[in-house]
C-alpha cells in the first residue's frame, strides 16, 4: 500500500504543477455543461427527451460520463509523460510491483473523478435546479469510479502498446468521437435508427451513462442498470488484466 | 555470506540476436564493480536483467540472494538504479524529485527532507532546489538523477554511464562519494565508456564483448593480459617528417597526433619500442617524453577488437 500511496502522491504532485492539466481534468467537462447543455436546453427544452425532463437534467449524467472518459484519457497520457522524461523504465526498478505502478496511477485518476463528480453535481443542482437523487450518491460515486477505471485501463493498453504520442492521440480522438456519439450521451436512443441503437447498446459508454442517469436523476430501468453495471465491471476487469499484461511486457 | 550479485549462465536473446550469451559472474559485497565493453556488448542488457527491468531468456541471476525473476520486488527494495537515459520528473522541482524518490523507498518525510538538503548541497544545486527540472540544462537533469541514488541507503547501487553530462569537478566529487559508499559496505555496479573512470574507481572489472566474458579481474590482473603494451607520449619542437613510416615498423594499438604531441600505444617488446622512440628522437628535438605500461584502455582495445591494430 505504501508504494501505491507514493505513486498517488507523485501523480498528484505532477498534475498540481500544471494549470493546463487541471483545466482538462476539471473545467473542460463543465464547459460542456455550462455552454453546450445550456444552449441545447434553451433551444429544445424537454422536447428532445420527453417525459418532462429538460436537457440540462438529461445532460448531467452525460457530463459526468464525459468527465470520466476525459480524465481517464488525460491521466493515461502520463505513461507518455513518464516515457518522454525517461523515468518510465527507471520507475520500473523502484521498490513497487508493476501492478502497484498501474494501480497508483488509476487510484489518482479515481480521486480526480470523485472531485469532478462533486463539483459537477453541486453546480448542476445549484445552477439548473436539477432534482438530484442524493440518496443514490454512493452508487453514483461507485459508477464513476468503476467507469473511470475501465476507461483508464482501455487507454493504458493503447499508451503501453505504442511508443508514439501522435498515434496515441489519434486513437484517443477517434475513440472519443466514435464512443461518445454512438451512445446515449448526447441524445436519447429511442428516436434513432435501429442500426444506431444496436451499435449504441454494445457501447460501454451507453452502459455507464444509463447507470449514471439512474443514479443522478432516477431515470432508467433498474434491471437494465444492474445488467449494464455488471457488464461494465467485466469490461473494467478485462481492461485491467490486459493493461497489466502490456505493462509486464515493457523492458 | 552471500555475494551481492550472482549471475549464472544468463542468455538474453532478441529474436536471432544474443545480446547476452552465457554470462556468469559474481560480485562480492562492498566492492565497486565495473562492467565494461564496447557499444552493443551487452552491458546495459545485463544491467537491465539485474535490476529486474528485463527477464533473461535463460540462466539465473540474483541480487543479495534474491532471484531477479522469482523475487523481483525483494530485489528492487535493495537496489537503486541509475539508467543510461536521463530519467527525472521534468515537471517537478529538484527538491520534489528527491523527496518523491525517497517516498518510494519508505523514508519518512523529516529524514527525507534532511537528506535532500545534504544531497543538494553535495551536488551543488541548492540554489536550484525549487526550480522545475524542465527549466534546467541536460547536465543538471542528469545530476538530479544521480543525486537520487544518494537519498537512500540500499545495499546495491547500479549506475549506467553515470558521469554523462557532468563537469570534471563534479565527476571527481561523485567518484569520491561512490568510493565512500563502497567503504560503508554498499556494492556499486557501474558501466562506463570512460575507461579512466573505471581505472580509478573499480576494484573488480568484467570486460564483455558480444555478450560474452572477454576478461575478468582487478586492474593489475587485467593489465597482465596486455603484456608488451607500452604507451608513449612524445612532444616535439616540430612534428618529425615521415613519422608515420617510422611508426609502421612496430605494431600499434592506437595513434593520436595533437599539435606537436604524439600519443601512441605499442604492442611490441620493450627493446623494439625503445628503438622506435630513439629513431623518432633523432629527427627532432624532444621536449617531453613519457613511457608507461598498459592502461585499461589498451587492455580493453586488445580484448574487444580481437586483433592488434597496426
Amino acid at each position: 500500500m505504501t508504494a501505491i500511496n507514493a505513486m498517488v502522491y507523485r501523480e498528484a504532485k505532477i498534475r498540481a504543477t500544471n494549470l493546463v492539466f487541471i483545466f482538462w481534468d476539471v473545467f473542460y467537462p463543465l464547459g460542456y455543461m455550462l455552454v453546450f447543455g445550456v444552449g441545447v436546453n434553451a433551444t429544445l427544452g424537454s422536447r428532445l427527451v420527453g417525459e418532462g425532463v429538460d436537457y440540462n437534467t438529461f445532460f448531467l449524467a452525460s457530463v459526468l460520463g464525459m468527465a470520466s472518459f476525459g480524465i481517464a484519457s488525460n491521466t493515461s497520457w502520463s505513461f507518455f509523460l513518464d516515457r518522454d522524461n525517461g523515468i518510465f523504465f527507471e520507475m520500473l526498478t523502484y521498490p513497487l510491483s508493476r501492478s502497484a505502478y498501474m494501480l497508483g496511477k488509476v487510484l489518482f485518476t479515481l480521486l480526480v473523478s470523485l472531485v469532478q463528480t462533486i463539483i459537477t453535481v453541486a453546480l448542476a443542482a445549484a445552477l439548473f435546479d436539477i432534482h438530484v437523487r442524493w440518496d443514490r450518491m454512493p452508487l453514483l460515486f461507485l459508477f464513476m469510479m468503476v467507469g473511470t477505471a475501465g476507461w483508464f485501463f482501455l487507454y493504458s493498453i493503447f499508451a503501453l502498446s505504442t511508443r508514439r504520442n501522435d498515434i496515441f492521440n489519434t486513437v484517443t480522438s477517434i475513440l472519443y468521437f466514435v464512443l461518445l456519439f454512438a451512445s446515449n450521451l448526447f441524445y436519447p436512443l429511442e428516436p434513432l435508427p435501429k442500426w444506431f441503437r444496436a451499435a449504441a447498446r454494445v457501447n460501454p459508454i451507453t452502459w455507464q451513462i444509463d447507470c449514471l442517469r439512474w443514479a443522478t436523476i432516477g431515470i432508467g430501468n433498474a434491471q437494465l442498470v444492474v445488467l449494464e453495471s455488471i457488464a461494465f465491471l467485466v469490461f473494467a476487469v478485462a481492461g485491467f488484466l490486459y493493461a497489466a499484461r502490456c505493462l509486464q511486457r515493457q523492458q | 555470506m552471500t555475494c551481492a550479485l550472482e549471475v549464472r549462465n544468463i542468455v538474453k536473446s532478441f529474436g536471432p540476436v544474443r545480446a547476452v550469451d552465457g554470462l556468469s559472474f559474481s560480485v562480492a559485497r562492498g566492492t565497486i564493480f565495473g562492467l565494461l565493453g564496447p557499444n552493443g556488448a551487452g552491458k546495459s542488457t545485463t544491467l537491465k536483467i539485474l535490476t529486474t527491468l528485463s527477464r533473461p531468456t535463460s540462466g539465473t541471476a540474483s541480487v543479495l540472494g534474491f532471484d531477479v525473476v522469482k523475487r523481483p520486488l525483494d530485489v528492487r527494495r535493495r537496489i537503486v538504479s541509475v539508467i543510461q537515459e536521463t530519467a527525472v520528473d521534468l515537471l517537478l522541482s529538484v527538491r520534489d524529485n528527491l523527496l518523491t524518490f525517497a517516498r518510494f523507498h519508505q523514508i519518512d518525510t523529516r529524514t527525507a527532507q534532511l537528506r535532500a538538503a545534504q544531497v543538494m548541497e553535495c551536488f551543488r544545486f541548492t540554489a536550484e532546489a525549487e526550480r522545475k527540472v524542465q527549466d534546467l540544462s541536460g547536465g543538471f537533469r542528469r545530476r538530479v538523477q544521480v543525486a537520487k541514488a544518494f537519498m537512500v541507503e540500499t545495499p546495491v547501487l547500479f549506475l549506467d554511464e553515470f558521469s554523462t553530462g557532468m563537469d570534471p569537478l563534479l565527476k571527481r566529487e561523485v567518484m569520491a562519494l561512490l568510493r565512500n559508499e563502497a567503504r560503508r559496505g554498499r556494492t556499486i555496479v557501474l558501466t562506463t565508456q570512460i575507461l579512466s573512470e573505471a581505472e580509478e574507481l573499480c576494484q573488480d572489472i568484467l570486460i564483455i564483448d558480444r555478450g560474452r566474458q572477454a576478461a575478468r579481474g582487478d586492474l593489475s590482473a587485467l593489465k597482465l593480459l596486455a603484456k608488451e603494451v607500452y604507451e608513449v607520449s612524445m612532444t616535439f619542437d616540430h612534428m618529425p617528417e615521415r613519422i608515420e613510416s617510422e611508426l609502421r615498423t612496430v605494431p600499434t594499438l592506437r595513434t593520436r597526433f595533437e599539435n606537436n604531441t604524439l600519443e601512441v600505444a605499442f604492442k611490441a617488446p620493450e627493446g623494439q619500442v625503445l628503438e622506435v622512440v630513439t629513431a623518432l628522437a633523432k629527427n627532432r628535438r624532444v621536449l617531453r617524453l613519457e613511457v608507461n605500461g598498459a592502461s585499461l584502455e589498451d587492455v580493453f582495445l586488445e580484448l574487444t577488437q580481437g586483433e592488434v591494430k597496426s
